[in-house]
């Protein structure tokens, strides 16, 4: 894959963060996910004492964050990709941390959440790290 | 340059786990309100329906005792909803359950269900939020549904006892998620309004007062 595609490939996959955490954040503050559902378990996790900190929703970390990644993705300077790797490698390590209270300690997943910590910030902080050695 | 960027990002992880685990919000509004959130003195209630049996609409509520969002329904819009239609005699408001969130769902609403039997059904069920505990951690016990069935004026505890565990409620409530689920119910709460003895019909809302109201107001409408 040359860089072309992996600048590309990691744009998209910012954005799906985007998404993902713009949803999550707006269900956050809606309350539109204020709903048991038959194997879903969201509203266990987004009402848990681990999906705020301070009162900030994980998930608007997560918006800031790819935020950002996406940002330093469109800037491309050689800084600027260093930056987007390093700030993926955290939200890969936050993400894996996520997925441990999850699992462990609330004893729920939520799908949203799921895909964010085992499909966009480890596949963001590949692409973001391989765009570092070409 | 890498290597100190890869140092900087697990330090900087580290600390936003550690930030995260000081900082989690702890507790909140988990201690119980003793007091029941509304007064359903004074209005009609027949087993599961609460509300003058004259009302041509019929709000339905499918809920899980142990549904957080089904907590937050009765304690939070509950109380201006019987006050504004129930009371007023506009809307009677029918309670099925939809226990699947694990076996004390089941149990909780073979309780609620044993409680209609006197015709308390939804003081009981509103007693049981306020001491929710977390899904399946073992909270609906027998003291606690003593003690709440306990502070209810005019409910016959031993009976609740009795009935909760007789072979009609017990078979209504394990028959409960199946018959929800035939009508479509997937979560909980779910709600239906029943114009008359039309169909009832899904109401997709919000769980917020303004969704509530236009929708009961639309059922109302001539």
């Amino acid at each position: 894959m040359n860089d072309r595609r992996l600048r590309l490939a990691a744009a998209l996959v910012a954005v799906a963060g985007v998404g993902v955490a713009g949803y999550l954040t707006w269900a956050h503050y809606t309350g539109a996910t204020i709903i048991c559902t038959t194997g879903g378990g969201c509203e266990t996790v987004q009402k848990s004492a681990y999906a705020t900190i301070a009162g900030v929703p994980v998930a608007v970390l997560g918006l800031v964050g790819y935020s950002v990644i996406l940002a330093l993705i469109a800037w491309d300077a050689p800084s600027a990709q260093l930056g987007a790797a390093t700030f993926a490698f955290v939200g890969l390590l936050f993400s894996g941390y996520l997925l441990i209270v999850q699992v462990f300690v609330i004893d729920a997943l939520c799908t949203w959440c799921v895909i964010n910590d085992v499909v966009i910030a480890p596949a963001l902080a590949v692409l973001t790290a391989i765009r570092l050695r070409s | 340059m890498v290597g100190l960027a890869f140092a900087v990002a697990i330090v900087t992880a580290l600390a936003l786990v550690g930030v995260a685990l000081v900082f989690r919000d702890n507790g909140s509004g988990t201690t119980p309100t003793t007091s029941p959130v509304v007064d359903l003195t004074g209005i009609p209630q027949e087993g599961t329906v609460l509300g003058r049996p004259s009302a041509n609409v019929t709000l339905i509520e499918y809920a899980d005792a142990q549904c957080p969002a089904c907590r937050f329904y009765t304690l939070e819009l509950f109380p201006s909803i019987t006050k504004e239609y129930i009371k007023t005699g506009k809307v009677k408001t029918d309670y099925r359950g939809f226990p699947f969130i694990g076996p004390d769902s089941i149990k909780a609403l073979r309780f609620i269900l044993a409680a209609g039997k006197q015709n308390r059904l939804w003081q009981l069920q509103e007693a049981l939020y306020r001491y929710q505990g977390g899904e399946n951690d073992g909270w609906v016990t027998d003291d606690l549904i003593r003690e709440r069935a306990s502070e209810i004026p005019g409910l016959d505890v031993d009976k609740l006892f009795a009935d909760a565990e007789s072979k009609e409620i017990t078979q209504a409530a394990q028959a409960a998620a199946g018959k929800a689920q035939a009508v479509g119910v997937r979560g909980t709460p779910t709600f239906f309004i029943k114009i008359g003895n039309k169909k009832p019909y899904y109401i997709q809302i919000r769980l917020d007062l303004a969704d509530m109201r236009a929708a009961l107001d639309d059922a109302l409408a001539p």
